[in-house]
C-alpha cells in the first residue's frame, strides 16, 4: 500500500508538471513553425508574466487580475520586439533569430538580476489556493489542482480558437503550409505578430502559475523551457494533441523516475528524446521525410 | 609564399609577443591563454557552422566532456598534463560518437533544438553525479607537469604551449576545409539534396563532421580546464555553447580565422567588463548578441573579405 | 522497332503514393528499356512529379515497387541510387549556387572516384584528370567559357546545363530529367533539346523526361506514357498517342491542337 501511496500523487504531481510542459512548447512550436525561430527568450517571457504578476500582487493587487492582466502585458512586449527585432530575421538562417532571442534572454535576466537579484521571490498562491482538496483516493494541493483548471481552459479555448474562428483557421493553415499564407491573402506580418503574440502569451499564464508553484527568480523560466523544447522534438511541430501528450508524457517521466532513480529525473526525458528519434525520426506526430 | 601563408605567420608572431606586450596592452596573459583555447572551440562551432551549415548549440557538451575527460582523468589516474589532454580529448570524440547518429536525423532549426537538448544531458550527469563529478561545485586540482615532472607549466609557458595547439589546430582546419571532404561540407551547407544526388550519404559527412567537431571542442575543453585548474558544470551548459557561436558570428562564420578575431573580442571583453559589473556584463553580452545578429550578420572578418573581394572587381 | 535488351533499364510496378487521403497516383506501371528517350506527359495534377519522385527516390511509394536494371531500388536511398547509376535534374534547378560551375560539376565526378571524403588534397595526377573530365562535361553542354563564374551569376538555361553536367559526372547509365523546359524561353529550348538528344546519341544513355512542352515530346522521345489523375492512360510511339482517342480526349485535345 506504501508504494501505491507515493505513486498516485507523483503521477498527478508528473501530469501537473507536464501540463505545463505542454502549453509551453505549444507556444514555442506555434513560433517555430510559422517563421522558423526558435525562441530562445521563451523562458524569459515567463519569467517577465511571473515578476509583472508579483510586482501586482505586492502592491494589493489580486491573484486573479494579475493572472490575467500579466500574461497581456508579456504579450504587448513580445510583440513589441518582433516587430522591432525577431522580425528582421525572418527567411535568414534560423540560427540568427536563435541567436538574437538568446541575447534578449541574457538582457532580461540580467535586467531581473538588477531589479530582483538573484534570490528567489516570495510569490505564492492567494489563501483561497492554499491547503489541499480530498479527492477521496488521495489529498492533493488546491493550487495545483487549480493549475490543472486553468490549463486545461486554456488549451480548450486554443483548439476552439484554432479550429473554429477564421483567424485561427488561417493560423493553422499558414503554420502547417508556409506557402499558404500568401495564397489566403492575409496580410504575413499581422499573423506573424497575433503568432508570436499568442505564444508568448501562453508562456505568460505558465509563468504566471509556476511562479507560485516552483518558485520565481532571474532563470526560473529556463527550468520549463528544456523539457518544453524536448516535447517539441518528440512530437514534432505544429501539432496540438501531440504537444499536450508529449508534454503530459515527460512530465509523467520525469515525476515517476524522481520516485524510483532521484538523479535520472533530468536525463529521463533525454533517453525519451533518443528512443523518439530512433523509432521516428520525424517525431511522434511529425510527417514522414522525403530525404530517403 | 601565398599571401595566405605570410599572413598567418604575420599573425602568429604578433600572438607570439604577447606575454611581452601584456604590461602595455593591460591583456594579462591567462586571458590571452583562454581566448587562444577559446577560439579552438569557436573554430569547432564554425566548422559545423560556417561550413556545414548546421546551428551548433550543443558543442559546450563536447567542450564540457574534454575538460571533465581531462578532470577526471587527474583526480583517478593521475596523469601528466598531455595524457590528460588526450583523454579528455578522446572523451569528448566518444561524446560525439554516441550522440552523432542522434543529431544528424534533422537538419537546419531541428539540429539547433536536437543539439540543444542533447547537449544538455552532460550538464545534468556532471550537477547529479555529485560524487564523481563534484556536482554543483566542479572539481578542484593543481595543474600537472607536462610529460616529465620538471616541467611546470607556469601561466607565460602555458600561454605558448597554447599558442602552438591554437596553431596546429588552425592548421589542421584549414586542411580540412580545404580538402575535398571539406569542400563536400561546404556542398552539403548550399544544397544537400544534391549532394545526395550525385551519389553522396551526405549523413555520413555530416557524422565525421560532428566528430572532428567535438575533437577540437573537447581539445579546447581540456586545456581551458587545466588553465583555470578547476572545471564546472557550467562548461557542459548550453549558454556556453551559445558563446562560442557568437564569437564565430562576430569574427565571421566561414572565414578560417573569424573565430579567433570574435573569440579574442569575446574573451577580452568579458574580462574587462564583468571586473565591474556582472549582471552588466550579461546585458551588455546579450546586447552584442543582439546588435552583432542585426547590423553584422557576416561578422569582421566575413565583412572584411567582403568588402576586399568588392573592391578587387572593380 | 529493334529488339530491347531482356532487362529493362527502369521498371515501375504498380506504384502508389498519396499524400494526406489524396491518391497522387495509383498502381501506375511503366518500363523503359535500355537506349530509348521515354516521355512521361499528362495534365497538370496527373500525378507525374509524384511519380517520378517516387523512381528516383524522393519519396517512398505506399505500395509496388520500382526495378533498376533487374534491381530491387523501392527502398534504396536516392544517393544509392545514384551510385547504381541513375542521374537526375529537378524542375527548378538544383545546384550549389555560390560555388564555381567547376566546383559544382567536379563534386559528382569525387563521388563517383570516391575522392570525396578525402582530408589529403588529390596529388597532381589525379587531380588533372579530374579536371580534363570536368572540362570534358563542361565541354558536352557547351559551358566551358563559364567554369570558373558562380552558378548563382548564369541564365536559368545556362544553369539547367550545368544541372544536367553535375547529373552526368555520376557516369549514370539512365537520367531521368523532371521537366527540362520549365521556364525557359524558346531558344534555350532548343539548346537543350539537341543536349538531351546528345545524351542518347553520342553517350548512348537511357533518358526518361517528364515535360509539358508538346513539341518537345513529340520531337526526342520514342515511348509516351501519358498519366491523367495519378493513373496510366495510354502508352505507345508519338504517332500512336496522338491517335489515341482517350488521350486526345483527356489532354491533347486541349493543349497540343492549340500548340502544334
Amino acid at each position: 500500500m506504501l508504494e501505491h501511496g507515493a505513486v498516485a500523487p507523483q503521477l498527478f504531481n508528473g501530469l501537473v508538471l507536464g501540463a505545463f510542459y505542454a502549453i509551453v512548447a505549444i507556444g514555442l512550436s506555434l513560433i517555430m513553425n510559422l517563421t522558423g525561430t526558435i525562441n530562445m527568450a521563451h523562458g524569459s517571457f515567463m519569467t517577465l508574466a511571473g515578476y509583472l504578476a508579483y510586482a501586482m500582487v505586492s502592491r494589493g493587487t489580486s491573484f486573479w487580475f494579475a493572472l490575467l492582466v500579466a500574461p497581456i502585458i508579456a504579450l504587448i512586449v513580445a510583440v513589441v520586439i518582433e516587430r522591432t527585432l525577431i522580425r528582421r530575421l525572418y527567411g535568414r538562417d534560423p540560427v540568427y533569430s536563435l541567436l538574437l532571442t538568446f541575447g534578449l534572454s541574457l538582457i532580461a535576466e540580467g535586467i531581473y538580476h538588477k531589479v530582483f537579484t538573484a534570490n528567489s521571490v516570495p510569490f505564492s498562491p492567494p489563501p483561497a489556493l492554499a491547503g489541499t482538496v480530498a479527492l477521496g483516493f488521495m489529498n492533493f494541493p488546491a493550487y495545483r489542482l487549480f493549475i490543472v483548471f486553468v490549463l486545461v481552459v486554456v488549451f480548450v479555448l486554443l483548439a476552439l480558437f484554432l479550429n473554429y474562428t477564421r483567424f485561427g483557421l488561417r493560423l493553422r493553415a499558414a503554420v502547417q503550409d508556409t506557402e499558404m499564407i500568401t495564397a489566403l491573402g492575409t496580410n504575413t506580418q499581422v499573423l506573424y505578430a497575433i503568432n508570436f503574440g499568442l505564444g508568448i502569451l501562453l508562456a505568460g499564464i505558465a509563468g504566471v502559475l509556476a511562479s507560485g508553484l516552483l518558485g520565481l527568480n532571474p532563470t526560473s523560466g529556463n527550468t520549463l523551457l528544456m523539457p518544453a523544447f524536448v516535447t517539441v522534438i518528440i512530437c514534432g511541430m505544429g501539432s496540438l494533441y501531440g504537444s499536450l501528450v508529449g508534454g503530459l508524457l515527460i512530465g509523467v517521466a520525469q515525476s515517476l523516475m524522481t520516485l524510483f532513480i532521484p538523479p535520472a529525473s533530468e536525463v529521463v526525458m533525454y533517453v525519451l528524446m533518443a528512443v523518439v528519434l530512433t523509432i521516428r525520426p520525424r517525431g511522434l506526430f511529425g510527417e514522414e521525410g522525403v530525404f530517403g | 609564399m601565398t599571401r595566405g601563408r605570410i599572413a598567418t605567420i604575420a599573425v602568429v608572431v604578433l600572438l607570439a609577443f604577447e606575454p611581452v606586450l601584456s604590461p602595455f596592452i593591460h591583456v594579462d596573459v591567462t586571458i590571452a591563454s583562454a581566448a587562444l583555447l577559446f577560439a579552438i572551440a569557436a573554430m569547432s562551432a564554425n566548422l559545423l557552422l560556417g561550413y556545414t551549415g548546421l546551428p551548433p548549440f550543443g558543442n559546450a557538451a563536447f567542450f564540457g566532456l574534454g575538460a571533465y575527460g581531462a578532470a577526471l582523468s587527474l583526480k583517478y589516474w593521475h596523469v601528466e598534463f598531455a595524457t590528460a589532454a588526450v583523454l579528455g580529448t578522446a572523451l569528448a570524440v566518444l561524446g560525439a560518437l554516441v550522440l552523432g547518429p542522434f543529431l544528424l536525423r534533422r537538419r537546419g532549426i531541428y539540429f539547433g533544438l536536437l543539439s540543444i537538448a542533447f547537449g544538455q544531458v552532460f550538464y545534468f550527469i556532471a550537477y547529479r553525479f555529485t560524487d564523481v563529478t563534484g556536482g554543483e561545485d566542479g572539481m578542484n586540482f593543481s595543474r600537472p607537469f607536462l610529460l616529465v615532472p620538471s616541467l611546470r607549466l607556469r601561466e607565460t609557458a602555458f600561454y605558448y604551449l597554447a599558442l602552438v595547439v591554437f596553431v596546429a589546430a588552425i592548421l589542421a582546419f584549414e586542411a580540412i576545409v580545404r580538402s575535398p571532404f571539406g569542400k563536400t561540407l561546404i556542398a552539403i551547407k548550399q544544397n544537400e539534396l544534391r549532394v545526395r544526388y550525385l551519389g553522396l550519404d551526405s549523413n555520413r559527412f555530416v557524422f565525421v563532421a560532428i566528430v572532428i567537431s567535438a575533437a577540437f571542442a573537447g581539445l579546447s575543453g581540456a586545456l581551458t580546464g587545466m588553465l583555470n585548474n578547476s572545471v564546472g558544470p557550467l562548461m557542459l551548459d548550453w549558454h556556453q555553447s551559445g558563446d562560442f557561436v557568437l564569437s564565430t558570428i562576430l569574427g565571421g562564420s566561414g572565414t578560417i580565422w573569424g573565430p579567433l578575431v570574435g573569440s579574442i573580442i569575446f574573451v577580452v571583453g568579458r574580462d574587462i567588463i564583468s571586473s565591474y559589473t556582472q549582471e552588466g556584463w550579461q546585458i551588455i553580452l546579450g546586447a552584442l548578441f543582439v546588435a552583432c545578429v542585426i547590423f553584422f550578420p557576416r561578422g569582421i572578418l566575413g565583412t572584411a573579405l567582403q568588402l576586399f573581394a568588392a573592391k578587387r572587381h572593380g | 522497332m529493334a529488339e530491347a535488351s531482356a532487362v529493362p533499364m527502369l521498371e515501375a510496378r504498380d506504384v502508389s503514393k498519396s499524400f494526406g487521403g489524396v491518391q497522387a497516383c495509383s498502381d501506375v506501371s511503366l518500363t523503359v528499356r535500355e537506349g530509348t528517350i521515354h516521355a512521361v506527359i499528362g495534365p497538370n495534377g496527373a500525378g507525374k512529379t509524384t511519380f517520378f519522385n517516387s523512381l528516383s527516390g524522393f519519396y517512398l511509394p505506399e505500395r509496388g515497387s520500382v526495378w533498376f536494371a533487374g534491381r530491387d531500388i523501392t527502398r534504396a536511398p536516392n544517393w544509392r541510387r545514384i551510385e547504381l547509376g541513375m542521374g537526375r535534374t529537378f524542375q527548378t534547378p538544383s545546384i550549389f549556387p555560390e560555388l564555381s560551375v567547376r566546383e559544382n560539376v567536379a563534386l559528382g565526378v569525387r563521388s563517383k572516384r570516391n575522392l570525396a571524403f578525402r582530408i589529403r588534397p588529390a596529388s597532381a595526377e589525379p587531380q588533372r584528370k579530374l579536371d580534363a573530365r570536368v572540362d570534358e562535361l563542361l565541354g558536352f553542354v557547351n559551358l566551358g567559357a563559364s567554369a570558373e563564374r558562380p552558378v548563382a551569376e548564369l541564365s536559368h538555361g545556362a544553369q539547367r546545363l550545368c544541372e544536367i553536367a553535375m547529373s552526368l559526372s555520376t557516369e549514370p547509365r539512365l537520367v531521368l530529367l523532371d521537366e527540362p523546359m520549365a521556364g525557359l524561353a524558346e531558344t534555350e529550348t532548343d539548346r537543350i533539346m539537341s543536349v538531351i538528344r546528345g545524351l542518347h546519341d553520342s553517350l548512348g544513355l537511357t533518358v526518361l523526361f517528364v515535360e509539358h512542352n508538346m513539341r518537345v515530346v513529340l520531337s526526342l522521345a520514342e515511348r509516351i506514357t501519358v498519366l491523367d489523375r495519378g493513373r496510366v492512360l495510354a502508352e505507345g510511339s508519338p504517332s500512336e498517342i496522338a491517335a489515341n482517342e482517350a488521350v486526345r480526349d483527356a489532354y491533347l485535345g486541349r493543349e497540343v491542337l492549340e500548340h502544334v
